[in-house]
């Protein structure tokens, strides 16, 4: 290892334009604090800006990393330190700290593969090591849960006025510091209050809400070993802890039954696409959701069967208060289904208010409407059933299918809820189900 | 909810400053709060409270409901192909597929009307499919979203339309009435037309295409002293093709005091000057590109006068080129939809100046294959067919793909087939051209097998 001579470095090159650039990086003179271990080729190289780059390679790779905005890979930086290292212009030293963590991280970050690739589900790799890690875990998260309860409290006492200039740069260093305290549920929440400032009129309002709640993760968290078992899991999960698939699959709770496709959301983002499918079984009445990521760009899982119809399935339920998540193992073949029965705004209300009481920061809710008729409502639109009581349609939803579908006469609608309004997804044109969403 | 505001401007200036109060809290949340509560034990308490008390909206009146039927749903393969279309594969058949589907009285699925209507907005051609499409929907969509107002087309014969509706409704009622009753459409225009703007009275006048007759004639000439030029030339030209009009026999006279016939020899003398009375009669006398001044006049007195018979045609001209006359009969043949005019002009190679495409779809379309045979041979057959209604008669279907069969792989009939893969009937879509797989490199060739059996399967699921 260690020995690449110049015709192998050159075909690295992702093209003749970074070969011919990398070889203009291969002099001495542009580099500073250069040097090559066994493993590693590391230096600074003086680029157009104030900051040098800094370059470093590991040679059992190769891998590369430069902190140049190139996007090709690897880059002439990294290019010109092989040249240099090919030619034996490189002092052998020991590796500065920058270039040992990166080593170190990377293999780690193996050896983690490998264990993962030859584990079994649910098994612990080193089930002490693996409680070392979780205890230490468990520290940095009580440590951040301390540090987020007196920032709250310090912000109450001084008060949220002024927070309009300087509360989002505050609660966004603040989402970040959980993140690095391992809470990154709660930092979501953070980043949520974030969001509120400044926002509408009604803005110190909304921001108190999005605060108390976030005070009542951590005050839930200074009383883990009090609360009751399921709830104890709602509240670890609303920190940021997850529970590996395999242990749900393993130790979950498993309902079996012919599972009613409700409807699905798709919630596109820079980052990640998030699907959340909504079933509801036929026999048992429970309501689930089984949630779906992929990489922006990426595609989704497909269905495992359409808006409208059954799929047979046995499903393990995440831990919980309000068990809802799920995992889906499919037992047969999906199924056409009957429109399914609902509720009047009244009853679909009071199911959510006891999803609430089971799990206080519960958001969304399947809702099954049963008769509703679409109507305007301000500059938006409703949904009111058969006794005049009615829902709102979230602002942002595009109602025209609905609205084409429904024709004004009273149309069977799933959706989910949340508390700005009801986000419909599918509605039945007599037994005919069909995504409006 | 009762105290949450006193909670609120705690937090806004600090409880250093002032302190919470509780006492004015619900009874139920006092209850909950523990000793020695802090403000955001209470705020999430109240949050709680006031997020379950939610009730269901009150007082709010549903839409109306669409009055009318439904018509049956095809089946889904059907449905799934317009899905398809709508999604952007082979959009170019989603006029064809609601046009059968309407034809066999087939309804379409009502979540696709958004993106149908959103689809005909911006092209007029498929306005009444859509519209036909939407049946009881479409007066009804069209009240709640104002940029479907087009849907409210065909739907309104009630008379309160024409005094009240807006431009689209009362130019819709407008038509439908000119139909059905032309002289009760004409009293109806009499009645408002010194109160409409120009651009108003001249898309009115462009309706009385439709039943175009002598009784037409009064209201015609008058307003060819109209104050706007637009509403004079629009009424000129239909004057034009009003038989035996006071107007053809002012045009007759002009033309036979410029063209005479002697001893099998055409003879023209130029107009010298417009007189006025030709300007009102919508005479242009502006130049025109490629044409001297006085033969530009000529050509637009013959063009607006009755047509001689088509023998004229083999006469020979002295006073100006040939192609002046030519192109101005064209021109008249058109306007009167002369048959024998037109099968004279296409026959004998005459310059029609570009109607050859309208001449053409003045005769029978049994015709058109021979016709089209012959004139290939000068005209590209790309520009021929180009301009024919669709679906084509059977023959010029197999005619244009034999053509396209023998044709190879050469790029410059790809136009030819994209026009054929739409048009050809659907008793020709199974020509034996799709059984022949298509070379790899072949891609007209290849997408017109494809629309052919794209077409082809959407007739089956029709059906």
């Amino acid at each position: 290892m260690g020995a690449w001579d110049t015709e192998q470095v050159l075909a690295l090159a992702p093209d003749p334009a970074a070969a011919k650039a990398g070889q203009a990086q291969a002099r001495v003179a542009k580099w500073s604090d250069a040097g090559r271990s066994e493993h590693a080729l590391w230096g600074y190289c003086q680029g157009s800006g104030k900051k040098p780059y800094q370059t470093m390679v590991d040679l059992s790779g190769p891998a590369f990393r430069c902190s140049c905005p190139s996007r090709k890979f690897p880059c002439k930086h990294a290019l010109g330190l092989m040249l240099l290292g090919a030619a034996g212009e490189l002092t052998a030293t020991g590796e500065p700290d920058w270039v040992d963590a990166w080593l170190t991280e990377r293999a780690g970050r193996a050896e983690r593969a490998a264990e993962r690739a030859e584990r079994k589900p649910g098994e612990v790799a080193d089930p002490l090591a693996a409680q070392q890690r979780a205890s230490r875990r468990a520290d940095r998260v009580s440590a951040g849960m301390a540090e987020l309860q007196s920032w709250l409290d310090d912000q109450v006492r001084r008060g949220l006025s002024g927070f309009e200039q300087r509360g989002y740069g505050e609660l966004s260093r603040l989402a970040a510091r959980m993140v690095d305290a391992q809470a990154p549920g709660v930092a979501g929440a953070v980043r949520r209050a974030a969001g509120v400032v400044g926002r509408g009129h009604d803005w110190p309002g909304e921001l108190l809400e999005e605060l108390s709640l976030i005070h009542l993760t951590v005050s839930a968290h200074n009383r883990l070993a009090e609360l009751p078992p399921s709830l104890a899991d709602t509240v670890q999960t609303r920190i940021g802890w997850t529970v590996e698939t395999a242990r749900v699959r393993a130790e979950g709770e498993k309902v079996e039954d012919d599972w009613l496709v409700l409807g699905r959301v798709v919630e596109p983002d820079e980052r990640l696409t998030v699907r959340r499918l909504w079933l509801r079984g036929a026999t048992t009445g429970r309501l689930a959701l089984i949630l779906d990521f992929a990489a922006a760009g990426r595609r989704l899982e497909p269905l495992p069967a359409w808006p409208g119809e059954y799929v047979p399935a046995v499903l393990s339920f995440y831990p919980g208060a309000l068990p809802l998540r799920a995992l889906l193992d499919q037992t047969a073949p999906r199924m056409p289904a009957p429109k399914p029965h609902g509720l009047t705004a009244r009853q679909a209300l009071a199911a959510y208010v006891e999803s609430l009481a089971a799990d206080p920061w519960n958001e969304r809710w399947p809702l099954v409407l049963q008769g509703v008729r679409p109507a305007r409502y301000g500059e938006g639109w409703a949904l009111v059933d058969e006794s005049g009581d009615a829902l709102e349609i979230l602002p942002f939803v595009d109602p025209w299918k609905l609205l084409a579908v429904s024709a004004g006469e009273p149309v069977t609608v799933a959706g989910e809820w949340n508390r700005a309004g009801f986000r419909p997804m599918t509605c039945w044109d007599s037994d005919r189900a069909v995504i409006v969403a | 909810m009762r105290g949450w505001d006193g909670l609120v401007s705690s937090a806004l200036l600090g409880t250093e400053r002032r302190p919470p109060q509780f006492a004015e809290l619900p009874p139920s949340i006092q209850e909950q709060l523990g000793e020695d509560p802090g403000l955001l034990d209470a705020a999430a308490l109240a949050t709680l409270y006031h997020r379950a008390g939610r009730l269901p909206l009150q007082g709010i009146a549903p839409l109306p409901v669409a009055e009318g039927e439904d018509r049956p749903l095809p089946r889904p393969n059907a449905i799934r192909r317009l899905t398809a279309m709508l999604g952007g594969f082979q959009t170019a058949a989603l006029g064809e597929w609601l046009r059968i589907a309407t034809e066999k009285g087939w309804g379409i699925p009502p979540e696709h009307l958004p993106a149908l209507a959103d689809y005909a907005r911006g092209r007029s051609e498929y306005r009444r499919l859509v519209v036909e499409a939407a049946g009881r929907r479409a007066g009804w969509l069209a009240d709640l979203n104002p940029e479907w107002r087009f849907l409210h087309q065909a739907v309104n014969d009630d008379p309160q339309v024409w005094t009240h509706g807006n431009a689209l409704q009362r130019r819709s009622w407008f038509r439908r009435l000119r139909q059905r009753d032309p002289g009760t459409a004409l009293d109806a225009l009499r009645e408002v037309w010194p109160t409409e703007p120009a651009a108003a009275r001249t898309e009115f006048l462009s309706e009385l295409t439709a039943q175009l007759s002598k009784a037409d004639e009064e209201f015609l000439e008058a307003a060819l002293d109209d104050r706007s030029k637009e509403v004079r030339r629009a009424a000129a030209k239909l004057l034009a093709r009003v038989e035996g009009s006071q107007y053809s026999e002012r045009m007759a006279e002009r033309v036979a005091s410029f063209v005479t016939e002697e001893r099998g020899l055409l003879t023209v003398t130029l107009p010298p000057r417009i007189t006025k009375a030709m300007e009102r009669d919508g005479i242009d006398p502006q130049p025109h590109p490629g044409l001297g001044r006085r033969a530009w006049w000529l050509r637009q007195l013959i063009a607006a006068a009755p047509l001689p018979p088509p023998r004229l045609l083999d006469l020979p001209v002295e006073g100006v080129g040939f192609e002046v006359l030519q192109t101005a009969w064209a021109e008249a043949a058109v306007r009167e939809r002369n048959v024998d005019w037109a099968r004279a002009l296409l026959t004998s190679n005459a310059s029609t100046d570009n109607r050859t495409a309208e001449l053409l779809r003045l005769l029978p379309d049994e015709e058109w294959p021979a016709v089209i045979e012959q004139l290939r041979k000068t005209i590209d057959l790309g520009d021929l067919v180009g301009g024919l209604p669709v679906p084509w008669p059977a023959p010029l279907g197999v005619l244009v793909l034999d053509q396209l069969r023998k044709a190879g792989t050469a790029r410059s009939f790809a136009r030819l087939a994209s026009t054929a893969a739409r048009a050809v009937p659907v008793g020709v879509l199974t020509h034996p051209l799709v059984r022949e797989p298509p070379g790899e490199e072949d891609t007209w060739r290849s997408r017109l097998i494809e629309t052919l059996n794209f077409r082809r399967e959407m007739y089956e699921e029709l059906s």
